[in-house]
């Protein structure tokens, strides 16, 4: 029996390139051209968890919720003001640490109910429950009771003089939402019910629609659809917006550089969000502070700033940036200076040993400094603080770790902290940072417990002074007497960089940014305010 | 039939001077180099005479790098290997000597854990330590004993039967006698192979968990993380991040296989069976 | 018997052989189904019992950056709302008896409940490395049967290839796959699987998955093709073949008769064996690939700490290779009557 037949593997690969050939032929062709009144954006965080106790829009900035006040500026070079947006006019003091606030009126949630003052007094009260253990609870601490006062206002009671409009920012949700259960429980979280222009439409793992509510109280918005698509790889999102498929996303600052191109621009946001090193006080070396002195002068920000952040950053020297007006102290800075560095050194009898590094009564000048290992940028920037100071003597160990971990080595070993999630109040900004330890402190608030003399107090007295010219002055001295005896390293302020395609839209102008991650910021902080 | 014999003596022992120049290569280079310092300045710099690889992400010279690279990883799976190799050894030698239902029960506990797909509980226990070498030296070792196991325990349960033992028992020989002269030997030659086999994979976990960011820390050099950072720098053109430690990991995992299958064929033991 | 009568007997379908091999495959089947359940629970008190170990803290996973500006009395409260401060035998009791139940817990990573996330993502790895594993099978053979039969260069070149690519890792072989053709050649998408703002269409799917789907077939051809190749030469090599290339059959019908019976077929059900490498695969390469299955969560659930998530993926993980290997060994005695399998 002879049977005619071709050899059975020709036959397979010839049907193998046949579909391989289709498929190429298919992915050839134009992508479906999408809506005009559509943006696309990559988002590196995972999708979901939309909701205000998660830290969702906890200052005011998001499509879905409004708070009592928001962000308003023209520029990212200034502290933003705070202007009304659910509440109908700023807050009036009606007493020491009593206010006052007007809500407007014809309001309604996405959901179809109206916004009154139970929704605030609600969503306040379960801010502060620890049965909700709401991550942003810290945010509103000032704030001591919120109570209704007829339908449409509220009374506010806080701690200190101060103007409570920085702690008033959270979105606020409806009453009936509310739940006595942990944060990342609630049906908030898939299923948003919020004031603000958009609406979530779906949720999948990998994205994320929101549409334009009809029942908005403002302006409908010009971009109708928002797609947030989830690419938590900084290269994939490149290359996605290199080939068109996102219209925006975030990168690192390395990275906008191989975007930019004639239909992809690239931009810089300026923002309050530090990042520097602290020091643990069971260590000789760094709980003298002489050391840490000549540590400050021994870094080259400005180096730093040019090489890891490509540019995209401003040098910090303490908590306090340019953009605080007033209150900045322009004369508050550590200029780079390794020879004098080593002379204070010497001075205080940290001398050389045989391998270099120094040491002072048999003490070395060595400690692990440790960083969040899922963080590339804070890796990069342990990693250049430790090369920075090798050469005066001074081994640094970097290592990769979680915040876990870190918390049980504070005494120990130095780690590369950042701040600056709520900026827009100089004294949320810098209290926590610089002020000694009390016994609730967060471990991540001054670790080393270390301190300058007359510091406390004047740190006290400035958050207690109201706004004006006393309260800049006091900041002035914070940032002096800090300078003289400091307690960590502060390396830079981050620019946030992101990149977009150019699709004929009139972009709000991006303003100052907390310590965030991802699309919410950026060119699109405010996407209903986007016009043709 | 001569020149047979004579090709296949020529072309034997290539693997073992290949592994040997990687090892050595690990070793000696970074001890030349010296301590490195980072510098961002000349980061993602393409190869050229004064950095023959290039430079990597963090302004290291490639070349080092990747040999420091290399000597983590091939430590962290020779440790591995090791372990899973003692810990396979000894349970096998217990089972096969303690026989009965003891044994049964041994190897259905060995099936079991051969069965558990490796690097998903690689993954679990490396992320439960997050970046601790022993963590990912226990995870890695924890599930690949079963096959040490199996084979020394079947080695064993031939050997015992074997015609000259049996003499050697009917001599008057003691327990211990025949241990040390006859099982050891024959134990330790399986033992050997079975690590020897084991340690490409070994690296090849390793560095899949530190690539997958379980594994060893994000600054330090290793085979894995050179690779996670890789998948960076290639999309700013940086090709030479990709090449060098990728083409470093696959000629270490070539001259490893090829050399455990010469090891396995040398050293094929007696079957245990005389007459 | 003599071979080839047992050869004929195979291909052939008496009524006899249906219950001579089918019987002792069931009967290993049911043992080692039974072997599973046990299996499993251990491996469920193990994973509870080695995280009760770990120094790690739940609370950093759920907090994330959040994690640094909480006070201790916040973290307290926190640990006591989520339950975190119970023993760990007690934790997996509650685990096990909702699991019975049908109620997975929930995700901390997707904010959703687990079975949700299952639902969602499995048809994803499903389709994919199902698709490999069937692509990665149907080429192996073709290639071990042709590079058996043939010999000389083609199967000099198939064993290079294979030992080849059994030293390329699956993360490396993903890498270069994007390099060359998404970044490079451009030819197809970095990631995903579907356009951004789009539905999951079907041409969408095939453009997306042509890169993932390639790097998982590479990734289980060579032992498959080692393993067949080494059958198919066994086979050939046999006193019965002989017998049978002396008669003068060659080529194809010799395979289709002779050889594939006692070599092909036993190899393809050793397929099921192979889970545990398909599964590692496909958890890479859902990473780099960013292709929305289950594999791609298994790593960010590990690495976020989210218990529940973790602990279903991997029991179920476990259960699913128990049960493949329990199933392949089946068809492996059910087919070759000289695989004399007891259990």
């Amino acid at each position: 029996m002879h049977l005619k037949t071709r050899p059975s593997a020709v036959r397979v690969a010839l049907a193998l390139l046949i579909l391989g050939a289709t498929i190429v032929g298919c992915s050839q062709s134009s992508s479906p051209r999408q809506s005009r009144d559509q943006i696309t954006l990559a988002e590196a965080q995972e999708l979901g968890s939309y909701s205000p106790f998660a830290s969702y829009g906890e200052l005011g900035v998001s499509p879905i919720y409004e708070g009592l006040l928001r962000p308003q500026a023209d520029s990212d070079a200034e502290i933003p003001n705070l202007v009304p947006a659910l509440a109908a006019a700023a807050p009036e003091s009606i007493g020491p640490g009593r206010w006052r606030l007007q809500l407007r009126e014809g309001v309604t949630f996405s959901d179809g109910s109206a916004f009154d003052s139970t929704d605030v007094v609600a969503t306040y009260a379960a801010l502060k429950d620890p049965a909700v253990a709401s991550e942003i609870a810290t945010n509103v601490a000032p704030i001591t009771a919120v109570t209704a006062d007829g339908p449409h206002a509220v009374i506010i009671d806080v701690d200190t003089e101060t103007d409570p409009s920085p702690y008033l920012l959270t979105g606020i949700v409806p009453s009936e939402k509310v739940e006595q259960v942990p944060a990342a429980d609630w049906a908030l979280n898939v299923a948003p019910v919020g004031t603000g222009p958009y609406r979530l439409d779906s949720l999948r793992p990998d994205q994320a629609v929101m549409v334009a509510r009809e029942d908005y109280w403002g302006e409908k918005p010009q971009v109708t659809r928002i797609v947030y698509t989830h690419t938590p790889d900084d290269n994939t999102r490149a290359q996605r917006i290199i080939a068109g498929e996102v219209d925006g996303a975030s990168l690192p600052p390395r990275l906008i550089r191989s975007v930019q191109s004639g239909d992809v621009s690239t931009v810089a946001v300026k923002s309050a969000d530090w990042r520097g090193v602290s020091f643990p006080a069971g260590q000789p070396f760094t709980a003298d502070p002489q050391a840490r002195l000549a540590m400050n002068l021994g870094v080259d920000r400005t180096a730093v700033i040019r090489d890891v952040l490509d540019g995209h950053g401003r040098p910090a020297y303490t908590p306090i940036g340019d953009v605080y007006g007033d209150a900045y102290n322009p004369d508050a800075t550590f200029t780079f200076d390794a020879t004098a560095a080593a002379a204070i050194l010497d001075r205080a009898g940290w001398r050389p040993g045989s391998d270099g590094i120094r040491e002072k009564d048999g003490a070395r000048a060595e400690f692990e400094l440790l960083y969040n290992a899922s963080d590339t940028l804070r890796r990069d920037l342990s990693v250049a603080f430790a090369s920075a100071m090798k050469p005066l003597g001074i081994q640094v160990d970097p290592r990769g770790s979680s915040w876990d971990e870190i918390d049980t080595r504070f005494d120990t070993s130095a780690v590369l902290l950042g701040g600056g999630s709520t900026p827009y109040s100089i004294d949320s900004q810098v209290y926590d940072t610089l002020h000694t330890r009390v016994p609730d402190s967060s471990p991540y608030s001054n670790p080393g417990n270390f301190t300058a003399p007359g510091l406390d107090e004047l740190l006290e007295r400035a958050r207690q002074s109201p706004s004006g010219v006393d309260k800049d002055a006091l900041y002035r001295d914070v940032q002096a007497s800090y300078i003289a005896q400091p307690s960590n390293v502060f390396l830079a302020f981050l620019d946030h960089t992101y990149a977009y395609r150019n699709l004929g839209w009139k972009q709000t102008a991006p303003i100052l940014e907390p310590h965030s991650h991802g699309v919410t910021w950026g060119p699109w902080w405010r996407l209903n305010a986007w016009t043709r | 039939m001569s020149t047979l014999v004579l090709s296949r003596r020529a072309v034997t022992g290539w693997p073992w001077l290949l592994l040997a120049a990687i090892v050595v290569a690990a070793v000696a280079v970074p001890l030349g180099a010296g301590e490195q310092l980072a510098d961002f300045s000349r980061a993602l710099q393409p190869p050229s005479a004064a950095h023959p690889a290039g430079t990597d992400h963090f302004g290291y010279d490639l070349l080092i790098r990747t040999a420091q690279g290399l000597q983590i990883s091939l430590l962290t799976a020779a440790s591995c290997a090791v372990v899973a190799t003692v810990l396979g050894a000894l349970i096998g030698v217990g089972s096969a000597l303690a026989g009965g239902w003891v044994d049964a029960a041994v190897m259905r506990v060995v099936d079991g854990v051969n069965a558990l797909p490796h690097l998903v509980v690689g993954i679990v226990i490396a992320a439960m330590w997050r970046g601790e070498p022993l963590a990912i030296i226990a995870s890695i070792g924890l599930t690949h004993w079963p096959a040490v196991a199996r084979v020394v325990r079947a080695e064993l349960l031939a050997v015992t039967d074997a015609g000259w033992v049996q003499t050697s028992r009917l001599a008057g020989a003691s327990r211990w006698f025949i241990a040390r002269h006859h099982l050891v030997p024959t134990v330790t030659g399986q033992a050997v192979v079975a690590m020897v086999m084991l340690l490409p994979h070994a690296v090849w976990h390793e560095s899949t968990l530190s690539f997958l960011g379980v594994g060893l820390s994000p600054d330090r050099a290793s085979l894995g993380t050179l690779l996670g950072q890789a998948r960076g720098n290639i999309l700013a053109g940086a090709w030479w991040t990709l090449v060098v430690p990728a083409g470093s990991l696959i000629l270490t995992a070539l001259s490893f296989a090829a050399a455990a299958s010469e090891t396995r064929r040398r050293s094929e033991p007696p079957s245990g069976r005389v007459w | 018997m003599v071979a080839t009568e047992r050869m004929d007997a195979l291909t052939t379908e008496a009524p006899g052989w249906r219950r001579d091999r089918l019987r002792p495959a069931a009967r290993l089947l049911g043992i080692r189904v039974l072997i599973a359940v046990p299996v499993t629970l251990a491996v469920s008190v193990g994973m509870f019992g080695v995280a009760a170990l770990s120094p790690l803290d739940p609370l950093a996973a759920y907090l994330g950056d959040n994690y640094q500006f909480a006070t201790q009395s916040q973290r307290e409260a926190m640990r006591a709302a989520y339950d975190l401060d119970q023993p760990w035998w007690e934790a997996w009791w509650h685990w096990l008896t909702a699991a019975l139940q049908g109620d997975l817990g929930w995700s901390s990573t997707q904010s959703l409940p687990v079975s949700t996330v299952l639902a969602e993502r499995m048809p994803f790895t499903l389709g994919l490395s199902g698709t490999a594993l069937l692509l990665g099978a149907v080429i192996a053979l073709v290639l071990g049967c042709v590079a058996g039969m043939r010999g000389g260069t083609v199967d000099r070149l198939c064993n290079s290839f294979a030992v080849a690519f059994a030293a390329v890792p699956p993360f490396v072989m993903s890498l270069a796959l994007v390099t060359v053709f998404a970044v490079g050649l451009r030819w197809f998408p970095t990631s995903g699987a579907r356009p951004p703002g789009g539905d999951h269409t079907g041409a969408g799917l095939l453009t997306y998955s042509v890169l993932p789907l390639s790097a998982l077939v590479v990734s289980q051809i060579p032992w498959l093709l080692l393993a067949t190749r080494a059958a198919v030469l066994e086979a050939r090599d046999s006193d019965a073949v002989r017998a049978v290339r002396a008669r003068g059959v060659h080529g194809w019908p010799l395979l289709r008769a002779h050889i594939a019976p006692v070599s092909v077929l036993p190899t393809l059900a050793l397929i099921g064996t192979r889970l545990p490498e398909l599964i590692a695969g496909a958890a890479i390469v859902e990473t780099v690939f960013g292709w929305p299955g289950v594999a791609a969560v298994l790593v960010d659930a590990a690495v976020a700490l989210d218990f529940s998530l973790s602990a279903a993926l991997t029991v179920g993980a476990a259960l699913a290779v128990l049960l493949g290997s329990a199933f392949s060994d089946a068809a492996a005695v059910a087919l070759d009557p000289r695989i004399g399998l007891r259990a």
